[in-house]
């Protein structure tokens, strides 16, 4: 038994130094790249880094098919009643597939996994109202923002009106997603919070007074809480990040030239206005961000 | 809505089912082989397989998913070896889960087969049996009447262990419970088809429990 303890930390330890290993070889230097995400003149990349930025378009052009990740999320990314794939950001997805001549499959992932799917090559890109945290960042190839978003405080509908501002949320235990930009705002103001799953988990939480209070985006919270839906004992109340807000963008692998590609994509269908008839559809049509 | 919900777990559990008969349909055999490779007298095999069953049995079977599927992609230049979709994460977790349980299977055979008295190979020896005839003959029954009850306890835990598979995007029947919570089927925030799943696993691991004691009363003659 302890045997096998001592050994099974000695491997973990050396898969994970492995690991470190390969994510280094492939993104080199990720800072300078982040801050210039231009990115397409090649000033002193190194081999490596030129042959992946090359062939991530032609990768995708030759196999025939464009791989997005996502995950059930209304009104960005959910499925109609004969199981399409629809949603604002399935709908332009499915468009820049159209552009650039290749098919496009969705891929459900697990949302925690979704830079090992990116560099795994099990999918070719991130596209399901991702915020543009600094994780996110520094960890893909992320596009120009293209619609906006927010944190809210949703809570128990008979208690709302006693936490109408921040002040008044101060000795709330929060549910937050892991790794979400409602946990980075829990951090930021210094709110006692849990870990979950996902946002839903967050929302089941405070549903059944686990948590007092979570902190979900403004978008999905407008299609799940309040009257209607399955949670209309609960309602969202105070808007954490409104002066600096938060937008949502779509992640490629690093370095990937698809970027480049879907920049000029958004800026010629929002020219022609493709862009905003795809976003009254669902509703979403005040949060786009001009291209 | 019930049997909107009903009909998706379905679905999920025929996945995981699946991945259950994949598995064992896998490891059974592969394990036997690696058993004989733990017990072989030539050196450099016997240290080869007992260092993959230290490796296998040592690590999570999470991990072993991870590296399995991701891996690949990552270090090879062609990009990922598996097929697109659905079909490339079951393969992936079909083998790495035949791999863990072959492992776990190979150290039950190896109790088993080395339990057999010395005594009635070397009889078998003495009346002119080859090897194999002796394994076939002799050893091989009545291994299999010491292995069912700790096999059942593993392929009853194999069950269960399925779930796992969802770190890799598995569709299977817990994936299929929490997709209820987080928006599925045109509904979102219900709970309770995750627990639900729970009645599938214990229908199943009931049958399997009746049909593993059916199999020892079979097997009750010897001895």
């Amino acid at each position: 038994m302890k045997k096998n303890r001592i050994a099974a930390s000695a491997l973990a330890l050396s898969l994970c130094l492995a690991l470190a290993a390969c994510s280094g070889g492939g993104a080199e230097s990720p800072a300078p790249e982040s801050t210039a995400p231009a990115g397409t003149t090649p000033v002193e990349t190194t081999p490596a880094e030129t042959a992946s930025a090359e062939s991530d378009l032609a990768y995708v052009r030759d196999k025939g098919t464009l791989v997005v990740g996502i995950t059930e999320f209304e009104p960005m990314d959910y499925q109609d009643a004969d199981g399409n794939w629809i949603g604002f950001d399935a709908d332009m997805a499915k468009a820049f597939g159209e552009s650039l001549g290749v098919d496009v499959e969705f891929q459900i992932i697990d949302w925690d996994n979704k830079i090992f799917e990116l560099e795994g090559k099990t999918i070719d890109v991130v596209w399901n109202g991702m915020t543009l945290t600094d994780e996110v960042l520094s960890a893909m190839e992320c596009s120009n923002a293209y619609c906006n978003n927010a944190q809210v405080v949703v809570v128990p509908a008979d208690q709302a009106d006693q936490y109408q501002d921040i002040d008044s949320l101060s000795g709330l235990t929060f549910a937050v997603e892991s790794g979400s930009a409602g946990q980075q705002q829990a951090e930021e103001n210094g709110f006692t919070y849990n870990e979950v799953l996902d946002q839903a988990t967050a929302l089941l939480e405070v549903s059944s007074g686990t948590s007092d209070a979570a902190i979900i985006d403004s978008l999905m919270a407008g299609a799940m809480v309040g009257e209607g839906t399955s949670y209309d004992n609960l309602t969202y109340t105070v808007t954490l990040n409104e002066e600096e807000g938060e937008q949502y963008g779509v992640g490629f692998r690093k370095g990937s030239d698809l970027c480049a590609a879907l920049n000029e994509f958004f800026a010629s269908s929002y020219a022609d206005g493709t862009m905003m008839t795809i976003a009254e559809t669902y509703g979403v049509q005040a949060a786009i961000i001009p291209q | 809505m019930f049997l909107t919900v009903i009909g998706a777990l379905n679905e999920g559990f025929l996945q995981t089912l699946r991945l259950f008969a994949v598995t064992l349909l896998g490891a059974i055999p592969l394990g036997l082989v690696i058993s004989f490779g733990s017990m072989s007298r030539f050196t450099p095999l016997r240290w080869l397989s007992r260092t993959v069953v230290w490796i296998i049995r040592g690590t999570p079977l999470m991990l072993q998913l991870l590296v399995i599927f991701y891996v690949p992609g990552m270090v090879l230049e062609s990009g990922s070896p598996w097929p697109g979709g659905e079909s490339g994460r079951f393969l992936a977790s079909a083998i790495a889960f035949i791999i863990n349980y072959a492992c776990y299977f190979s150290e039950i055979y190896r109790g088993g087969i080395q339990g057999v008295p010395t005594g009635q190979q070397e009889a078998g020896l003495v009346l002119g049996m080859t090897k194999s005839q002796i394994f076939f003959r002799v050893t091989l029954l009545q291994m299999i009447k010491r292995i069912v009850p700790p096999m059942a306890n593993e392929i009853i835990t194999l069950v269960k262990d399925t779930s796992i598979a969802r770190i890799i995007s598995l569709q299977e029947v817990i994936w299929a419970g929490y997709a209820f919570m987080k928006g599925s089927h045109g509904y979102s925030g219900l709970w309770w088809p995750l627990l639900f799943t729970g009645l599938y696993y214990l229908v199943f691991n009931g049958g399997l429990t009746l049909f593993f004691a059916w199999v020892e009363r079979k097997l009750d003659y010897f001895k």
